[in-house]
């Protein structure tokens, strides 16, 4: 049981990270961008590289979030803010195309194979009966204090109240002297830390390789839906439901339903259990969970 | 005009008898990839083969030429490079793959060209259906299946889990395996087929473990087993016995501390008249070897020499004929190589191996 708590709460970090980014930019930047998930992928590349090139690992990854953010914003002023005069469906589209683009530079860059980061054995240690690592307790933690750091930021700080103020109103926001695109670069810097981030603290627990940001696709959009688009804390919650479903899929024995002694859903199908929950939330609840007043998508 | 005509299609036809009379084999094998190791050691085997054919003169007169193509570990590039092979470089035999589900869709090519196709690394039985142009150098699973079923009975594991890819290699081995520890009495409480390639196995490894079995008894390709091992190990499900099929296939590249106490099978790779080629692995190479699928490499390109020599021609199907008749008992690296009525090895000694700190102990 603690078991399935622990590894609940290790896919809610990974799925939350790049779902808040999402999110976040999607408050002010108004599509929702999919290569938000692409840029979970460059992150752990990038932290890869300059970690084989010979730096500390910390410092690779800090570099590699920083970057990823840097191009983010270039991105934003090159692309993606030019197809969104065409309407936020052209955005996302580009977006789409973006990705796809970084993934093909990816596989002819670093090729198909899975990589991991150099880090040595961890034996497990038994935390509250869970099977624990070192590895999987740093990444935890980094994903925990990068979304607290970002819950600090939006709430207690001049940046934070602009960023709030031009989500809710732009127009009203520019009025009262906040400069929009200043808040618009910022936000689009910190969608693409936090998305690095989470690629870097998925693929410490286990490998990276090209196709971990399509696969985070469904989760991080069923996540970020369900918890509101735009509503960037919301988006945690969502992605703990996410989380939730998928560790119950994966680890509930269906065999006494159907008269055998085990039987398991494939773990390749458990992917259908976010589809299944952005389907539903987008029939039944199409602005998240948390709105009934507002409308935010 | 009419005596240059003449000439020049003497010219011609030399040349053309020239081309043909030359033995030249293409390799097909994985360089990259989960089995790049394995693929690699492949190549380390028909590399030595090669030198000593042409260190004694060749065959037909000439060097034997090897074009080795990377399979990169996918059914695409492998198609790819086999089609070159055939269309551009006119090979008369391809040798290759590693993986049965690449093996199977090379081989149809293969046959289907008119080639000889030499399977070294793979044991799918769907392998004997590939046509009369094919051959197996190492023996295929229907054998390997009650060897491995006889030795997991013999440990005393009576409720069994397999792992295995979910490819034509892992399904085969799967349903095989089932079928004769059944037969011994054994329960298999589950068959749990993994997608390859994937970023993490915990999922899979945690449904595995629920089912709290007597043992594991898995086959993985080297680096999808090298993250299984790992997390296995991070999981503690280590603890539980693991019994690998191909104890080198599953472990080559793993880390040796998550596989320490494994035990496992393999294929016998050195028989009564290895020792030479073994001693010119490790002098080429300076280590011992590195898997359990080199030799096999090395006995294929042999064989296909020797039976160019016996043929005194390198067209497919006079390999073919010198091939079945070499094929009633070759001595090769790997142990005497006897093809049945399908072309594939019959008989194929395996080992019983368990790992220890300092590599594979036997049993």
């Amino acid at each position: 049981m603690s078991q399935l708590v622990f590894d609940l709460v290790l896919r809610t970090g990974d799925v939350a990270l790049v779902a808040v980014a999402l999110s976040a930019a999607y408050s002010l930047v108004r599509f929702p961008n999919i290569a938000t998930v692409y840029y979970a992928t460059i992150g752990p590349f990038l932290t890869y590289v300059l970690a084989r090139v010979g730096l500390a690992f910390w410092l690779a990854a800090a570099l590699a979030t920083v970057a990823v953010g840097v191009l983010a914003v270039v991105l934003n002023a090159t692309v993606f803010d030019r197809l969104l005069r065409s309407g936020s469906a052209i955005a996302m589209i580009g977006s789409l195309a973006v990705g796809m683009l970084v993934t093909a530079v990816l596989l002819v860059t670093a090729g198909p194979d899975s990589m991991r980061f150099a880090f040595a054995l961890s034996p497990p240690q038994d935390l509250l009966g869970a099977r624990v690592t070192a590895l999987q307790l740093w990444s935890m933690g980094l994903s925990s204090a990068a979304l607290l750091g970002f819950a600090l930021i939006l709430f207690f700080t001049d940046i934070g109240r602009c960023m709030r103020a031009t989500a809710a109103n732009a127009d009203l926001a520019r009025a009262t002297g906040i400069d929009a695109h200043g808040v618009i670069r910022v936000i689009t810097f910190a969608s693409g830390v936090l998305a690095a981030l989470g690629g870097i603290c998925l693929s410490l627990k286990g490998e990276l390789n090209i196709l971990m940001g399509p696969d985070l696709i469904l989760p991080v959009f069923a996540a970020a839906i369900l918890g509101g688009l735009g509503n960037p804390l919301g988006a945690i919650l969502g992605a703990a439901v996410i989380a939730l479903t998928e560790v119950i899929a994966a680890s509930t024995n269906f065999g006494p339903l159907l008269g055998q002694a085990f039987l398991f859903l494939p773990v390749n199908y458990i992917g259908a259990t976010s589809f299944a929950i952005l389907v539903l939330a987008l029939l039944f609840r199409p602005y998240g969970l948390f709105v009934n007043e507002v409308r935010r998508v | 005009m009419r005596s240059s005509l003449v000439l020049g299609l003497g010219l011609l036809l030399a040349t053309h008898v020239a081309a043909k009379a030359e033995l030249v084999v293409g390799a097909v094998i994985p360089l990259s990839g989960a089995s790049a190791t394995q693929g690699e050691d492949q190549r380390r085997g028909m590399e030595i083969a090669l030198e000593e054919i042409n260190a004694a003169g060749g065959v037909l007169g000439k060097p034997v030429k090897l074009i080795v193509e990377d399979s990169g570990g996918r059914v695409p590039s492998a198609l790819d490079a086999a089609k070159k092979l055939v269309t551009v470089d006119s090979v008369s035999a391809v040798i290759g793959e590693y993986s049965s589900g690449i093996t199977i869709p090379i081989g149809q090519y293969l046959v289907q060209s008119g080639k000889i196709h030499l399977n070294i690394g793979s044991s799918s039985n769907r392998i004997r259906d590939l046509g009369a142009t094919s051959f197996s150098v190492l023996g295929l699973e229907a054998v390997s299946s009650k060897f491995a079923a006889k030795d997991v009975v013999a440990q005393g594991w009576k409720k069994i889990v397999i792992v295995g890819p979910n490819n034509a290699y892992g399904q085969g081995m799967a349903s095989g395996v089932k079928e004769e520890l059944e037969k011994l009495g054994a329960t298999v409480m589950s068959t749990l087929l993994y997608t390859e390639g994937q970023t993490t196995y915990r999922r899979e490894l945690q449904q595995a473990a629920q089912m709290k079995p007597d043992a594991f008894v898995y086959s993985a390709y080297g680096k999808d087993a090298a993250l299984m091992n790992r997390e296995a190990f991070e999981l503690g499900i280590n603890k539980t016995p693991w019994y690998a099929i191909y104890l080198s296939m599953c472990t080559a590249d793993s880390q040796r501390e998550t596989v320490v106490g494994q035990y496992g099978m393999d294929l016998n790779f050195v028989g009564p008249n290895g020792k030479a080629y073994e001693e010119a692995y490790r002098k080429k190479y300076g280590m011992s070897f590195k898997t359990s699928f080199s030799g096999y490499g090395y006995d294929a390109l042999k064989l296909l020499a020797a039976a160019a020599g016996k043929a005194g021609s390198a067209e497919p199907a006079k390999l073919r004929e010198a091939l079945i008749e070499l094929g009633k008992g070759y001595e090769g690296a790997t142990g005497t190589i006897t093809f049945d009525a399908g072309r594939q090895r019959s008989e194929q000694p395996y080992l019983t191996l368990k790992m220890g700190q300092n590599g594979y102990e036997p049993r």
